[in-house]
């Protein structure tokens, strides 16, 4: 098999890869927000709550859950697709993280930016919706980056639960034949295309953000 | 629902039988990722030419999944003849992946080291090494400690991917449980508790061990 084949070959597992990084972003993303907002509002238990679930989330390892949640959940009677629960274990993983992100960036906004938005006559949550949250999630970018390109290379995981993404074809051809140089090459390479470019933005713009900062 | 605690209580001491792999993986990748992740950074100041390079080096080791890189040292090293321990190619594996998010910590943690010192050293007749051993690198250590803490804990979360490669670590003897007993939800239950658990241990000895060297995180 040419290189070439087997790269071919590879990419019938970018459905699968693709959706699984989309859907996780679909997880990640309002469960970062809300978690995020909720963890820099709430007080008392509410906030144990949060934090809990956040801290479970996170710390946990990403391998493990997908394990526990694959194997483990159908004992308790609920059962999902194996591409549910990879997108959820690495959308909810990556959202920890991101929650995290969006409560320093809360944190970090001037007092004034509420003042003057209380002042206005603007409602608590008309200030977090307009004024509060945009300057945040800017502020977040950079690491927003960063974070999807972890969620990228997490789908692999999910060849582990069966699902047909890039890394299990590679396995599949690895059956085939004994071409491990090869094969293994072409799977490194698929991943550098698809992320290498997203690195580059990255930097980028947290150079440009660095620079803002500065000024 | 078929879920069964008291079995998933009775197994637990065979699952704990991978915690001394699991642990010795964290120690060997974190000492690795940090050793290559200094030398990548090294590298990269070292002369203008190799530095974009070097710099593609780092970006690739972070562009491609974990997973990805223990499976082709597992594969590929075995092509060439060299055939190891698969808890060491998976070590390797995991310090060469993290190798490149420490040279970034490397990175800020030298650049945080102001000019004047270098320069100083410089003035003074101080050959390059000399200026990195004696000026540079005692200084930098206490910018890097706090992410490279933080770090210890990504790299022992990732530990059970060498699972994948048939090590008996945590995972891997959660795995074995499984498919002797034929039930797979109580031991994956048991090793989801079991990391869960270290790594806020692990996390809150962190914490304390700054506190107590009064290191606070940089606050990029």
């Amino acid at each position: 098999m040419s290189f070439f084949a087997i790269l071919r070959s590879i990419y019938e597992g970018f459905g699968i890869t693709a959706a699984v990084a989309t859907l996780g972003l679909l997880f990640a993303i309002p469960f970062a927000v809300i978690a995020g907002v909720l963890q820099h509002f709430a007080t008392g238990p509410l906030r144990w709550i949060v934090t809990a679930v956040i801290e479970f989330w996170r710390s946990s390892s990403v391998i493990v859950l997908l394990y526990a949640f694959y194997y483990t959940l159908p004992a308790f009677g609920i059962f999902l697709s194996g591409i549910t629960v990879g997108a959820m274990v690495l959308g909810f993983n990556i959202g920890g993280y991101g929650s995290q992100s969006v409560r320093a960036a809360l944190q970090s906004l001037n007092k004034g930016q509420r003042e003057a938005g209380l002042a206005l006559g603007l409602s608590r949550f008309d200030v977090l919706r307009l004024i509060e949250l945009p300057q945040a999630i800017t502020a977040m970018f950079p690491t927003f980056i960063n974070q999807a390109i972890q969620l990228i290379k997490g789908t692999t995981l999910v060849s582990l639960i069966a699902l047909t993404d890039m890394t299990f074809r590679a396995k599949q051809i690895s059956e085939l034949g004994y071409n491990p140089v090869g094969i293994y090459s072409a799977l490194a390479l698929s991943y550098l295309i698809l992320c290498y470019p997203v690195t580059i933005f990255g930097r980028h713009v947290e150079r440009r953000f660095a620079t803002r900062k500065a000024r | 629902m078929n879920f069964n605690f008291s079995f998933a209580i009775e197994i637990v001491p065979r699952v704990l039988e991978g915690i001394g792999n699991t642990v010795m993986i964290a120690i060997i990748s974190f000492i690795g990722a940090a050793a290559l992740g200094l030398f990548w950074e090294l590298l990269r100041r070292s002369h203008a030419t190799v530095r974009p390079v070097v710099q593609f080096v780092i970006d690739a080791i972070r562009s491609t999944p974990a997973l990805v890189q223990i499976y082709f040292l597992f594969f590929v090293l075995p092509y060439y003849g060299v055939t190891l321990p698969a808890l060491l190619v998976g070590s390797f594996g995991l310090s060469f992946y993290y190798s490149g998010y420490m040279s970034e910590v490397f990175k800020a943690g030298i650049d945080a080291v102001p000019a004047g010192q270098s320069e100083a050293a410089q003035s003074l007749g101080l050959s390059w090494a000399d200026m990195i051993r004696f000026v540079i690198l005692p200084q930098m250590l206490r910018n890097v400690a706090a992410p490279l803490g933080a770090y210890s804990i990504s790299i022992l979360k990732s530990t059970p991917l060498l699972a994948v490669i048939s090590v008996p670590e945590l995972l891997g003897s959660a795995l074995d449980v499984a498919s002797d007993t034929y039930r797979y939800a109580e031991p994956m239950f048991d090793v989801g508790v079991l990391f869960l658990a270290m790594s806020l241990v692990a996390v809150a000895g962190i914490t304390q061990l700054e506190r107590r060297l009064g290191l606070t995180a940089p606050s990029h």
